[in-house]
C-alpha cells in the first residue's frame, strides 16, 4: 500500500516537472533537433528549387569533399579567422579580468565608471559597431603615433601570423568592446568569494600580489572557463565573422555542409579549450 | 652614573629615530597603503587606467553625438573635431526619414518586448526546473542545453527557413518571435542558465513550506519562485531586449524583403543604398558619414535610455544572480 503511494506520489511528481519541461522540449525538437537534422540532411543531397517545392538528390559526401579538398577558399578564410581568435581571446579575458578586479574596489564614482564599462552590452551586438569600426574609429591613436605597427612588422617578418596580428591591433578598440558581458561575469564571480578569505590571508601577512594569486585567481577559475566558452562561442557566432558570410541563402546543400563543417570546428576547439582548462587546474591542484 | 646617562641618552636618542620612522610610515601609508589597495598611489593608478579605457569606450559614442550635428561646413573643416559651430540637425531629419523612423520603431520596440517577456516565461520554467526539480533524462536535457548553446545559428537557420516557408510564417514578424517562445532564439540557451544559476542558489526551505502548504509546483513557482526571481528576470530582460533590439542575422534571413523591417535592419538597408547612391565623392562621403552616425544615434536612442533608467537595478542584479556558482 504505502511502496503504491511513493511510487505515485514520484510518478505525479514527473508529470508536474514535464509541465515545466515541455515547452523548452518542444522548442528544442522544433527549433533545434528537427533543423539540425534536416540540414545534415541536405548537406548529403543536391538540392534544387522547383516550382512545385525542393527537389532532393542523394549524392553523398560530395559537398564535404568539395568544401575541405576541393578548393582552399575554406581554409583562406578560416585558418587567419582562427589566428584572430587565438589572439583576441586572452586579451578580451585578461582585460576584463584586470578591469573587472578595478571596478571591485571600493573609491567614489566606481558606479559611473560601471555605467560606462557596461555600455558595450548594448553596442557590441549592434550593426552601430562594425560601422564605427569601418569608419576607423576601431584603432588606438597612439598605434599610429608610435608606429608599433611597423616594430611589429620588422618582429614578425613574413610569418602568417603577421596579417591577424595587425587585423587585431587595427580594430583593438573593438576587442575591447567585446569585453561587456565578460567583466560582467567576472564581476558577478567576485562578489562570490568570500570577505574572510581575504581578512585571514591578510592577518597571516600575505602580500596584495599573492592574494591575488593564492585566493582571487583560483577561486575565480569557473569564471574563466565560463567566460572563455562564452567569448569563443561568441566570435564563432559573430553574424560578420568571414566564415559565416560564405554561408548565404544560395545553395541550400552546399551551405549546409559548409555550416556543419563550422560547427564541428567549434566544437572541437571548445572541447580543446575545456580539456586544457580541466588539466592545467588539476594540475594546480595537486601541486 | 655616566653609564647611567649614556643609556639615557641611547635611549631617546633610539626613540627619536623610532619617531622619525613612524612619521615616515604615516608619510608611506598615505601614499602607498597600509596595503597595496589602499594608498593614494593605487587609487590614482585605479583612476588612470578606468579613465583612459572608459575615454577609449566613449570616444565612437562622443563622435557619432558630434558629427550627428555638424553642418556641412563643419564636417568639411578639420580644425572643427569636437566643438560644432552651431546645431544642426537636419541630418538627423534626413535619416529619420530614411529609416521609416516611427514604423520600424514600433516594429523594433514590439518584437524586442515581446521576445524579452517570452524568453522571461519560458526559459524561466526550463531554469527552475532544471535547478530544483527531478525527472527523468534531467542530465540529457542539460547536455542538450549547452548543446544549444555552442550550435551557431548558420547551421539551423537554412532548415528553419524552409520550416517557415511551408508554414507560411516567412516574411512575417511573427517568424522573428515563435522560437523565443519555447525558449530559443537569440541566445536563449544562456538565459536558461542565467534562471538555472539564480534558482539554485534559492534557499531549499522554500519548496519544503510550499508542499507543506499543499500548493502544486506550478502555483508554488508562479506565486513564490517567480517573483522572487527578479534580479535574473532583469538581467535576461534586458540582455534579450537589446540582443533581439540589435539583431541583423535574423530578420535578414526571415524577412528578405518586406517592408516591415526592425529599426537595426532598416539601417543596414539604408547604409547599403546611400552609399550606391552617392558613389565616391569626397564631400558626399563625409555627408554620409554624418546621416549613418544620426541613423546610428536614432537606433540606439531607445536602448541607451533603458539602460540609463535600469542601469542602477542591474548591477546590483547581476551581483544577485550569481550567474555562475
Amino acid at each position: 500500500m504505502r511502496g503504491k503511494f511513493k511510487i505515485k506520489a514520484r510518478t505525479s511528481r514527473h508529470l508536474e516537472a514535464l509541465m515545466f519541461v515541455a515547452p523548452w522540449v518542444l522548442g528544442f525538437l522544433l527549433f533545434m533537433a528537427f533543423p539540425l537534422v534536416f540540414s545534415l540532411y541536405m548537406s548529403l543531397h543536391k538540392v534544387t528549387v522547383l516550382p512545385t517545392g525542393l527537389k532532393y538528390d542523394f549524392q553523398g559526401l560530395k559537398y564535404y569533399q568539395e568544401i575541405l579538398f576541393g578548393s582552399s577558399a575554406f581554409y583562406d578564410n578560416l585558418i587567419p579567422f582562427f589566428q584572430e581568435i587565438v589572439i583576441m581571446v586572452p586579451v578580451i579575458i585578461v582585460f576584463s579580468l584586470f578591469i573587472a578586479i578595478m571596478l571591485n574596489q571600493n573609491f567614489p564614482g566606481r558606479i559611473l565608471f560601471r555605467v560606462v564599462f557596461f555600455l558595450p552590452i548594448i553596442f557590441t551586438s549592434g550593426y552601430v559597431l562594425t560601422e564605427f569600426v569601418n569608419q576607423g574609429e576601431g584603432t588606438l591613436g597612439f598605434l599610429e603615433r608610435f608606429s608599433i605597427g611597423e616594430y611589429l612588422l620588422d618582429f614578425l617578418g613574413d610569418s602568417s601570423w603577421t596579417k591577424p596580428v595587425m587585423d587585431v591591433l587595427n580594430r583593438f578598440v573593438l576587442v575591447l568592446w567585446y569585453s561587456g558581458v565578460q567583466i560582467l561575469i567576472f564581476l558577478a564571480g567576485r562578489q562570490t568569494i568570500s570577505k574572510s578569505s581575504y581578512e585571514s590571508a591578510r592577518i597571516d601577512g600575505a602580500s596584495p600580489w599573492e592574494v591575488f594569486w593564492k585566493i582571487t585567481l583560483p577561486a575565480m577559475s569557473p569564471f574563466i572557463l565560463l567566460n572563455l566558452i562564452y567569448t569563443v562561442v561568441d566570435m564563432f557566432t559573430f553574424p560578420y565573422n568571414p566564415i559565416i558570410e560564405l554561408i548565404n541563402t544560395g545553395n541550400y546543400g552546399y551551405n549546409s555542409a559548409l555550416a556543419w563543417i563550422y560547427f564541428v570546428v567549434i566544437a572541437c576547439f571548445l572541447c580543446l579549450i575545456m580539456l586544457l582548462f580541466l588539466r592545467m587546474n588539476r594540475s594546480r591542484r595537486y601541486r | 652614573m655616566i653609564g647611567k646617562i649614556n643609556t639615557i641618552k641611547s635611549k631617546t636618542s633610539s626613540l627619536k629615530k623610532r619617531v622619525a620612522r613612524d612619521g615616515l610610515h604615516t608619510i608611506r601609508y598615505v601614499i602607498l597603503g597600509r596595503e597595496v589597495n589602499r594608498g593614494l598611489l593605487f587609487k590614482l593608478f585605479i583612476y588612470w587606467i578606468l579613465i583612459v579605457t572608459s575615454y577609449i569606450y566613449l570616444n565612437p559614442i562622443l563622435k557619432m553625438l558630434v558629427k550627428m550635428v555638424m553642418n556641412e561646413k563643419d564636417l568639411n573643416d578639420p580644425t572643427v573635431t569636437w566643438v560644432p559651430h552651431e546645431v544642426y540637425l537636419g541630418h538627423l531629419k534626413t535619416a529619420w526619414q530614411a529609416l521609416h523612423y516611427v514604423e520600424s520603431l514600433l516594429v523594433s520596440v514590439g518584437i524586442s518586448t515581446v521576445v524579452a517577456i517570452f524568453h522571461v516565461i519560458a526559459c524561466g520554467l526550463m531554469g527552475y526546473a532544471l535547478a530544483r526539480m527531478q525527472f527523468p533524462f534531467k542530465k540529457l536535457l542539460t547536455v542538450l542545453l549547452v548543446v544549444t548553446f555552442i550550435i551557431p545559428p548558420q547551421v539551423i537557420v537554412l532548415p528553419m527557413i524552409i520550416m517557415y516557408t511551408k508554414l507560411g510564417l516567412q516574411g512575417h514578424l511573427f517568424s522573428l518571435v515563435l522560437p523565443s517562445l519555447f525558449g530559443f532564439g537569440i541566445k536563449g540557451a544562456l538565459f536558461v542558465i542565467i534562471f538555472r544559476q539564480f534558482y539554485t542558489t534559492q534557499p531549499k526551505e522554500l519548496e519544503e513550506a510550499g508542499k507543506i502548504d499543499g500548493a502544486s509546483s506550478f502555483k508554488f513557482y508562479w506565486k513564490v519562485m517567480f517573483p522572487l526571481a527578479k534580479p535574473a528576470i532583469l538581467v535576461v530582460s534586458l540582455f534579450s531586449f537589446v540582443w533581439t533590439w540589435n539583431d541583423t542575422y535574423y530578420p535578414r534571413m526571415f524577412l528578405g524583403q518586406s517592408p516591415l523591417v526592425p529599426l537595426s535592419t532598416q539601417m543596414s538597408r539604408v547604409d547599403a543604398s546611400i552609399t550606391s547612391m552617392l558613389g565616391n565623392e569626397e564631400t558626399a562621403l563625409v555627408l554620409v558619414e554624418a546621416i549613418k552616425m544620426s541613423a546610428s544615434f536614432l537606433a540606439l536612442l531607445p536602448p541607451l535610455l533603458i539602460f540609463f533608467f535600469a542601469q542602477r537595478y542591474f548591477v546590483e542584479s547581476v551581483e544577485r544572480t550569481g550567474l555562475v556558482e
